[in-house]
């Protein structure tokens, strides 16, 4: 990228010329400089630039507000990738069946999505009969019950009982609520692969999972 | 209606207002053996125990005042406080705020407490509602916002909410109220400064600019600023204070060109940070930016519980809420008042599955956000006035 | 201790202690009992000293009727209390079910109860038979025949009590399955409105039931601080007369003393801070351990039950009793019903199935198992909280209320401290004391200055701290400082250190701290500790007679307790630990080994050939307490068996889960 680009940049803005503007940002794309630096060697400086011509008195009042509406058309260009990259994993989430406490399930699986895993979230009162249909209609192999109640928790082990009898033992099951954190045999019982306690736990298994399997497909 | 006082009770009104509670105590219970059937001493009596945390204290005498004059707004508010700061009488508490939304219907708190209630009992319905009747009647009441934000995290996950925070953060004064700590500028003078006679150092500029600021004149702060900026193009904290103006009045670009300039000139000026970090949370997808921003901000005032908070909603947008969690917890820590640090506790308390802990700090924002308010006074002047 | 490492060995102490393995202490993941050694003797599957129990309500369904007193075959549940290795049940006799007529007793009532002496028998159980309980449900005392005459002082009824309970007593006089009579619960006790009413009535019941049975315990159904607290009424003259004293944290003391979350900050330590105000000299049963309401997860019921179980037994409890076994069974109404009275919560869901905090009390009750009370004696307590009498003064005094949230304060610290600590209350003998800490009282009796003034003269050392008003005359004498006033509220309290090291390693703060008074002092002869940032002394020491005298001039146990407790700023909870402690090893009080995280408590069972060391962690979050012993450890090895691990040093780390426990028995070289 050319020390001259937030200059470049400046100039366009200034010159309210979204065009040019865009053209400058392309250019040092295409130079090599990722989307999720551009806002860092391109944008910012060229914004301090900008403040500094109107310290300066380079440029008056109205120059520096219409440069500003220039900046926020092209700010899409330079902006960070808001979200996560799609990783492909998908993910089934429910809350048990007769389980209807769906905060931990809604916070988990609103984790998981903004990482850029494909969730699928069953909602509650979920009977192991829909995790099993849903796992045959995606092809998930993440499966995640949760269960804020004892005897939901109790119930959990019917998924895998649903997926085993059903020829689906490559499916991962992790489980999560108050139940499971108390006593780690409930999960056992359930078959479960793992426990989630709360969002970034959420994370860091699902995460785990989806790099073992890729590990695997791998090899 | 309400009864006139007696000079007990005029007395004891003077020591609670002094905020001495044991004295003031010994004055109600003085005037109500004198006449136990003054409301006014008993509404007096469930405000001091409130001010001593003493629940149940504070339950019998506002219901003692509230049978002898079912129209003593004050008591109304003492008990509803006092049972919502006990815990586990939501139900009772409902009734209550019902009852003082009818007495006092533009009483934007009791919409609040409401709501929380409501909350509490899984009514979820019922306190969105009431937590929009209140933005309704005060469109900035912060604690309203911040509930519809935790509302919002229960349903829709943190990505959907945190918005919500940072917009109940802006309502809230404390965030503002940092700027202003970090650029030295104190609390309103009763008197303005006229920015035409303001003296021509800079100095005594930037400091009236920051007053003006303060008071939301934004015309006179710039034409000060701009004073500074002629002289001076490099000004870090000249440029800090135009970032922040232009912040509040939403030119988020300005105000970003202004904060990238002063932190360039000076990598030190506080006002700076606070005033590009700002600027960066307010955009998508730069939780990041905010981050880096806020904990250099952080570093630079560490005692200051602000920052934290900010560092920690950028944390909780990187989905990083073990590190939110300490950053709030350290801002609890320096000041336990602070209701923006309580919501945000909560909110990453939610993502662990801690409710009952997360429902506690709600309880703890509110305890504080009412204590500050001083509404009792406000009802009870208003009480008095109206047996006058 | 359960040592499956290769090397099997602890590090030497060079710097931070190599903490123990997580697996080989952590209390909550150990789901088997370790076999013993071979050689070793049969471990007791209870400890004898220290029995769990349950109540056992008569209705667990809202939908119920009062004559659905105990309906239920009780075996299958008394088989799961057996099983969770209890010892007691407390059952409550239904006077409306019994005496439907006056003077005749139902058979049918008869044959229920008797249903339940032989289930008792039948699991090697023991019942708690209280007579005269409230429970909102199965209205026990509501006799039809009663016209509303009062039980607790129609002499009519008392005579109907009286002939009552020596019918049962009577036909279990000889009944080895029950343990005890109790007169009444807290529930029914705070009906009474007066010390000498209910004395009168405890008498006569007490009376009733020795003329039947001279020897088994009986029992008044309730904690004396709690019940003054919910009536007014001083229950201490009462209970003096029983063989057994009850604490009881009930939902409206939570709320007074400890309101916030469970499972951290005060809320953690009220349980044995009750049970110790609680010890007299009787042995006490801590009563009613279990959360009070719904919010909490079964996670966090099982963390709360685990820090009652372990805090009984680490301050001398003779035993405890769980709130409730089976949740109530309420009505379906949106979104479900929460209790504001405290008896719905259980340990088994309403179908009686155990939920984790049952499985912890069968953990609890292993590690308790090993702990012989012949064989190891619990640290001496040279230490002392006092609750000053003032305590018990009505309205308009704002001491009664201060007061115990104060006291409260003080023995946290004192325990954050690490120090064995014992609460007394002013006019108690001080025995054995060393240390005596009165926090924050506005006034103390003249006798006890008198008594303070030669408890100091004689080598005790005294903590003392200004609790606002005019300072007594004593003052001046015993800590050497000329009072001259009061400077008021603050908002802030600072300290700057004048002497380091004099008392601990004090340190300079700034913090945000309502303090309600601070006394302005002069010279007098002691020594100034620490000042405030204008170098008004905070903190002075005084040499008097034989003993030392530290006076801190604020009420900082107060201020600490009326603000807001879960988020006390850290440096001030410091400057009082570090006092208390440095005070206590001055003084000898202290353990011989030292802890660097303030939220584990310590209890040290000393043996002939080993000590027991029970560690409880206070707060929600894992950390590793890195112990610093005072002579070196051979091994350390978890109290259900296993190898032990080698430290041959002085320092080792203890691994605790989030509110976990250890048990450990330390062998010294």
């Amino acid at each position: 990228m050319s020390d001259q680009a937030p200059l470049r940049l400046y100039q366009a803005l200034v010159d309210q010329d979204p065009a040019a503007a865009i053209s400058v940002i392309e250019s040092v794309r295409a130079s090599g400089v990722s989307q999720a630096r551009l806002f860092d060697v391109l944008f910012v400086p060229s914004m301090g630039v900008l403040g500094g011509a109107w310290a300066s008195g380079e440029i008056d009042e109205i120059a520096f507000t219409q440069a500003a509406v220039v900046a926020d058309q092209v700010t899409s260009f330079v902006t960070p990738p808001a979200a996560n990259a799609d990783t492909g994993v998908v993910v089934l989430i429910g809350c048990m069946h007769k389980d209807h406490h769906a905060v931990g399930k809604n916070v988990a699986a609103a984790a998981l999505k903004e990482a850029g895993h494909r969730v699928l979230d069953l909602g509650v009162d979920v009977r192991p009969a829909e995790f099993l249909e849903k796992v045959e209609e995606t092809g998930a192999r993440i499966v995640i019950v949760s269960a804020e109640m004892l005897s939901a928790a109790r119930d959990a082990g019917r998924v895998r009982d649903m997926l085993t009898s059903s020829g689906h033992t490559d499916v991962v099951i992790l489980v999560t609520g108050g139940p499971f954190d108390a006593d780690p045999e409930l999960a056992r019982s359930a078959g479960a692969n793992g426990v989630i306690r709360g969002a970034e736990s959420a994370l860091r298994l699902v995460a785990r999972v989806a790099e073992d399997r890729a590990g695997r497909e791998d090899a | 209606m309400s009864a006139d006082r007696s000079q007990q009770v005029v007395l004891a009104e003077g020591l609670a207002r002094q905020e001495q509670i044991s004295p003031a105590v010994a004055a109600c219970h003085a005037a109500l053996r004198l006449d136990a059937r003054q409301p006014h001493a008993h509404a007096l009596l469930a405000e001091l125990m409130l001010a001593g945390d003493f629940y149940d204290e504070a339950i019998a005498a506002a219901t003692q005042a509230i049978e002898l004059d079912p129209g003593c707004a004050p008591a109304y508010l003492a008990l509803g406080l006092a049972y919502d700061r006990r815990g586990g009488m939501w139900d009772q508490s409902i009734l209550v705020w019902h009852e003082l939304a009818e007495v006092v219907p533009d009483l934007v708190t009791a919409h609040v407490q409401l709501g929380e209630a409501f909350s509490l009992a899984a009514f979820d319905e019922e306190a969105i509602d009431s937590w929009r009747r209140a933005l309704e009647l005060d469109p900035t009441e912060a604690r309203a916002m911040y509930n519809l934000a935790v509302a919002a995290l229960k349903r829709e996950g943190v990505p959907t909410a945190l918005p919500g925070f940072r917009k109940a953060g802006e309502l809230d004064p404390s965030q503002d109220e940092l700027f202003f700590d970090l650029a030295h500028i104190g609390p309103l003078p009763r008197k303005l400064p006229d920015s035409a006679k303001v003296a021509d150092d800079r100095d005594s500029r930037l400091h009236a600019a920051g007053v003006l600021a303060r008071a939301d004149d934004y015309f006179g702060a710039a034409d000060l600023v701009r004073a500074i900026l002629d002289e001076t193009p490099d000004d870090a904290d000249a440029l800090a204070l135009a970032a922040y103006m232009y912040l509040k009045q939403e030119a988020g670009n300005e105000a970003m060109a202004c904060a990238v300039r002063a932190v360039m000139v000076d990598k030190t000026s506080v006002t700076g940070m606070y005033a590009l970090g700002v600027a960066y949370a307010k955009r998508p997808g730069l939780n990041r930016h905010a981050a880096r921003v806020f904990a250099a901000l952080a570093k630079a005032v560490p005692h200051h519980p602000m920052p934290h908070v900010l560092l920690a909603e950028s944390m909780m947008g990187l989905q990083r809420y073990s590190q939110a969690k300490a950053a709030y917890g350290h801002a609890v820590e320096l000041d336990p008042a602070c209701v923006r640090a309580r919501f945000g506790l909560a909110a990453v308390l939610l993502t662990e599955n801690r409710h009952a802990e997360a429902a506690w700090e709600i309880r703890r924002a509110a305890y504080y956000d009412t204590k500050r308010q001083g509404l009792f006074w406000e009802l009870y002047d208003e009480y008095v006035e109206g047996g006058e | 201790m359960a040592n499956t490492r290769k090397s099997g060995r602890a590090s030497k102490r060079t710097g931070a202690a190599k903490p123990v393995r997580a697996d080989e202490v952590r209390e909550a993941a150990v789901e088997f009992e370790q076999p013993a050694a071979p050689a070793a003797p049969p471990v007791p599957r209870r400890n004898a000293a220290f029995p769990l129990g349950v109540d056992y309500y008569p209705i667990d369904a809202e939908i119920s009727s009062w004559d659905d007193w105990y309906d239920r075959d009780p075996d299958s549940d008394f088989a799961v209390f057996a099983a969770a290795r209890m010892t007691l049940v407390r059952v409550f006799v239904s006077w409306k079910y019994l005496e439907q007529q006056v003077g005749q007793y139902d058979e049918e009532a008869l044959q229920r109860f008797e249903r339940l002496v032989a289930a008792a028998r039948d699991h090697a159980l023991q019942l708690i038979v209280t007579f005269f309980a409230d429970d909102r449900f199965s209205e026990l005392n509501d006799v039809p025949w009663g016209k509303r005459r009062d039980p607790r002082g129609d002499s009519y009824m008392i005579q109907r009590e009286v002939s009552l309970v020596q019918r049962i007593v009577n036909r279990y006089r000889a009944e080895p399955a029950v343990f005890a009579w109790e007169m009444g619960n807290e529930a029914f006790l705070s009906g009474f409105t007066s010390a000498g009413e209910l004395q009168g009535w405890a008498a006569t019941m007490r009376e009733a039931i020795r003329e039947v049975d001279p020897d088994r315990p009986v029992l008044i159904g309730c904690d004396p601080e709690t019940l003054f607290r919910a009536s007014g009424v001083d229950a201490r003259g009462a209970i003096d007369e029983s063989e057994m004293a009850l604490s009881h944290v009930t939902a409206p003391y939570q709320a007074y003393m400890a309101e916030g979350p469970m499972i951290s900050g005060p809320a953690t330590y009220l349980d044995s801070f009750l049970l110790r105000s609680a010890r007299r000299d009787l042995p006490v049963l801590v009563d009613g351990a279990g959360v009070t309401s719904l919010d909490y997860s079964p996670a966090q019921e099982a963390a709360y039950i685990r820090t009652v179980l372990y805090s009984a037994i680490m301050n001398r409890g003779g035993g405890a009793m769980l709130r409730r076994f089976r949740d109530m069974d309420t009505e379906r109404r949106e979104p479900y019903f929460r209790d504001p009275y405290e008896t719905l919560v259980g340990v088994a869901d309403v179908d009686g199935v155990p939920k984790p905090s049952l499985a912890e009390v069968g953990r609890f009750a292993r590690v308790a198992a090993r702990l012989d009370m012949r064989r190891y004696t619990l640290a001496p307590e040279r230490t002392g909280v006092l609750i000053p009498a003032e305590r018990y003064d009505p309205p308009p005094s704002m001491a009664g209320l201060f007061d115990p949230r104060a006291t409260l304060q003080a023995y946290i610290s004192a325990k954050e401290a690490h120090l064995p600590v014992e609460v007394v209350r002013e006019g108690d003998r001080l025995g054995e004391l060393s240390v005596l800490v009165v926090p924050s009282a506005q006034r103390l009796l003249p006798g006890t200055w008198r008594e303070l003034i030669a408890f100091v003269q004689g080598g005790g050392s005294l903590v003392a701290s200004y609790g606002g008003g005019d300072a007594d005359p004593a003052v001046r004498e015993l800590f050497g400082v000329e009072f001259l006033g009061d400077y008021g509220r603050r908002s802030e309290l600072t300290c700057r250190v004048a002497q380091p090291d004099v008392l601990g390693r004090l340190q300079a703060f700034d913090c945000v701290l309502d303090v309600p008074h601070f006394a302005l002092l002069g010279g007098g002869g002691a020594t100034v500790v620490a000042t405030d940032t204008k170098g008004s002394p905070l903190v002075t020491l005084n040499s008097f007679g034989t003993g030392r005298a530290v006076y801190l001039a604020a009420p900082i146990e107060r201020a600490l307790a009326q603000g807001d407790a879960w988020a006390s700023p850290p440096p001030v909870r410091a400057m009082l630990r570090t006092i208390y402690g440095a005070v206590a090893r001055t003084a000898g009080a202290a353990l011989p080994l030292t802890c660097d995280a303030p939220g584990v408590e310590l209890a040290l069972f000393s043996g002939e050939d080993d000590d027991i060391l029970l560690l409880l962690n206070h707060a929600p979050e894992k950390l590793t307490a890195q112990m610093v012993t005072e002579r070196p450890v051979a091994t350390v090895a978890d109290v259900r068996g296993g190898a032990a691990a080698e430290v041959a040093g002085t320092a080792f780390g203890v691994p605790l889960a989030p509110n976990g426990a250890a048990a450990l028995r330390i062998r010294w070289s």
